[in-house]
């Protein structure tokens, strides 16, 4: 799988990603460290024991590396899961929360192949 | 002037996330020193500590423990934005969010997604502002320096000669020239009735040194004479008062400024006295004014204290004896308690006779005729100042391996010099410190609530506490004196601003015993 195709298969924006970062290098250098991100455990656990503010911090931060790494479907899942936190609309947390969940594993195992590939083809 | 090119310039980047930091200091990385800081609080400390190092601010709004917003009102509180740019970078984008943050003073907004590009010239875009902007007001101040310089040089000169017929040493100016700056100073300190600005102090200082260009007109035989003055003789000497104000005011030009409106007050009511029985004019109370006043008094101090034809020079607790006792003429009440607020100033300062000791104040009262300029506020020469006593106490506390702590209110953040906080295992800087369960690992909650509140009732002039409590070093623990010391505004009204101290572990042997522990 190219870089090309993972940004396909995670619904995201290559062209623009790679354009602002100036090339591939550090948009795989990134996306690849956004595996260990902490951002989306944080949002879950906090959601769990319905400490909102520090939810919405979670989505926020989540939201705001969707943007830098061009991750759109995510991106717009958490966006609007941030403004339901903010504005604390309480009735659309559990369904924002399934759809950033369901982005969030599409993204993370896009990336996750793109990763195993790559160090296949190291070890070849 | 003109910046060193090889001095890397240092950006703080602010951002909760971490993916963040990392992307913006990989695009800045090569160009520029990157200092982190994961939140707020953390970027407070760090500017408390490097303002005067750092050179743009990258702020992210939402975050944790203080969010972009508290942090600009932290750094307008404290004056750092108008030297330190600040980028907020944010996917907020609502007009209500970029509007606020323009208010608090940020320059420009970076919105997400970061384009590499457009981050890398904007940023540089905006230090060269700053420095184009810096080397301007460096230019300013540098021209006023030599501007007020020059005139403090030709004024010295002028009252040199004058004294030179008098077969004084020249000192007379010099010390009357400081003794009025430290009164006025004083002055301004108790009371706000005369209206006197930090210019205002340099402007009557400087123009004291003219008291008594008047004696030029008188003659030798009667300036310099070793005995007694006739009655005579006295009614010519005085009219060294009138004599000096004429040759004033008969400037041909610059009768507006500032300056030889003040020199023409000083010369002809320097005599004045009080209660009226002054000369030439018999003015009374604050019909003289104050400038006349202040330079009269201090006057009379070098008069007692120095050696003359006529007489010897009494110590200073004699001088000050007689003027107080009222023997050497009467005063404004309120400037006799500055003279005695001021004496173990005055006694200090004046003992240093030396040239350079000129040169000094010569330097403060432009500092303080800087300081009526906002905008001049942090020049590089203040900002030197304040980088060298800073380099300074970082490397004493770290040689002298002391556990040594600042806290400020506003923000509420106690920070630990690097040693002791290792001693104590703790985080350099603790927020909240009297909420903060991880600093009650080390001193108890009820001690740091004991301490706090002995620190926030002393006083200005009494403002050191000492307090003794248990305190646990990295699981030891030792019975520790705390030395603390409140820092109070110097305010009409003191504030409480913060504390400084230090810790000193006093157990039996202190230092050995918990060393020996940790060998067990």
């Amino acid at each position: 799988m190219t870089l090309k195709e993972c940004y396909y298969v995670l619904e995201g924006d290559y062209e623009g990603v790679t354009g602002r970062l100036g090339g591939e290098r550090l948009v795989r250098k990134f996306i690849f460290k956004f595996l260990n991100d902490p951002s989306y455990a944080a949002l879950v656990k906090s959601l769990e024991t319905g400490d909102y503010e520090e939810a919405f911090r979670a989505a926020h931060t989540i939201k705001g590396i969707c943007q830098n790494l061009g991750f759109t479907r995510l991106g717009a899942s958490s966006s609007l899961l941030t403004e339901a936190l903010r504005h604390q609309n309480a009735e659309e947390y559990e369904a924002l929360a399934a759809l950033v969940k369901e982005d969030y594993e599409r993204t993370f195992s896009a990336i996750r192949s793109l990763q195993a590939e790559e160090n296949d083809g190291r070890t070849l | 002037m003109g910046e060193n090119r090889n001095w890397i310039q240092k950006i703080l980047i602010v951002d909760d996330s971490e993916m963040n930091r990392d992307i913006l200091t990989h695009m800045l990385g090569e160009e520029y020193e990157i200092i982190e800081a994961e939140d707020g609080g953390e970027a407070v400390a760090i500017l408390r500590q490097r303002s005067t190092e750092i050179s743009l601010v990258l702020l992210d709004i939402v975050m944790p423990v203080m969010d972009g917003y508290e942090v600009l009102t932290v750094m307008n509180r404290n004056r750092w934005i108008e030297d330190i740019p600040v980028i907020m970078i944010s996917s907020e984008n609502s007009s209500v969010h970029i509007q606020r943050a323009y208010e608090l003073g940020v320059t420009d907004f970076i919105t997400r997604p970061f384009d590499s590009a457009v981050v890398r010239r904007r940023v540089a875009n905006i230090l060269l502002l700053y420095a184009k902007q810096k080397n301007l007001v460096d230019l300013v101040s540098d021209q006023i320096y030599e501007k007020q310089k020059n005139s403090s040089l030709m004024i010295a000169i002028l009252s040199h000669i004058v004294e030179f017929r008098n077969g004084e040493s020249g000192l007379h100016v010099l010390h009357v020239q400081a003794l009025t700056e430290i009164l006025l100073k004083y002055l301004v300190q108790r009371t706000d009735r005369y209206k006197i600005s930090g210019r205002d102090i340099a402007l009557i200082s400087n123009a004291s040194a003219l008291h008594d260009i008047g004696k030029i007109s008188i003659s030798d035989e009667i300036l310099n004479k070793p005995g007694r003055l006739t009655k005579e003789e006295f009614e010519i000497m005085k009219t060294h008062s009138l004599v000096g104000a004429s040759m004033i005011r008969e400037l041909p030009i610059y009768q507006e400024e500032l300056l030889v409106k003040t020199a023409y007050e000083i010369c002809r009511w320097h005599h004045e006295r009080y209660d009226g029985k002054g000369y030439p004019d018999g003015l009374k109370g604050d019909q003289i004014p104050i400038s006349a006043q202040i330079v009269s008094l201090a006057d009379v101090y070098d008069a007692l204290t120095s050696e003359r034809v006529y007489k010897k020079a009494y110590t200073h607790e004699t001088a000050m004896e007689m003027i107080l006792n009222g023997e050497c003429g009467t005063f404004n009440p309120l400037l006799l308690n500055c003279l005695k607020d001021a004496a173990d100033e005055i006694k200090r300062e004046l003992k240093v006779n030396s040239i350079n000791f000129n040169n000094e104040r010569q330097l403060k009262s432009i500092m303080n005729e800087m300081l009526g300029y906002k905008e001049l506020s942090a020049s590089k020469r203040t900002l030197h100042l304040l980088e060298n006593e800073r380099t300074k106490n970082e490397f004493f506390a770290e040689i002298s391996k002391e556990i040594r702590f600042e806290y400020t209110v506003d923000p509420s953040l106690v920070t630990f010099s690097r040693y002791g906080a290792e001693r104590l295992g703790l985080k350099e800087t603790i927020m909240e410190p009297k909420e903060n369960e991880e600093l009650w690992s080390a001193i108890s909650r009820e001690d740091i609530h004991i301490l706090a509140g002995r620190l926030e009732k002393t006083s200005f002039l009494d403002p050191v506490v000492e307090y003794e409590c248990d305190v646990n070093y990295r699981g030891k623990t030792c019975r520790t004196q705390i030395i603390a010391r409140a820092m109070w505004t110097e305010d009409e009204t003191p504030k409480y601003e913060g504390t400084i101290g230090k810790l000193i572990p006093v157990g039996e042997n202190g230092e050995i015993k918990i060393q020996k522990r940790e060998n067990e």
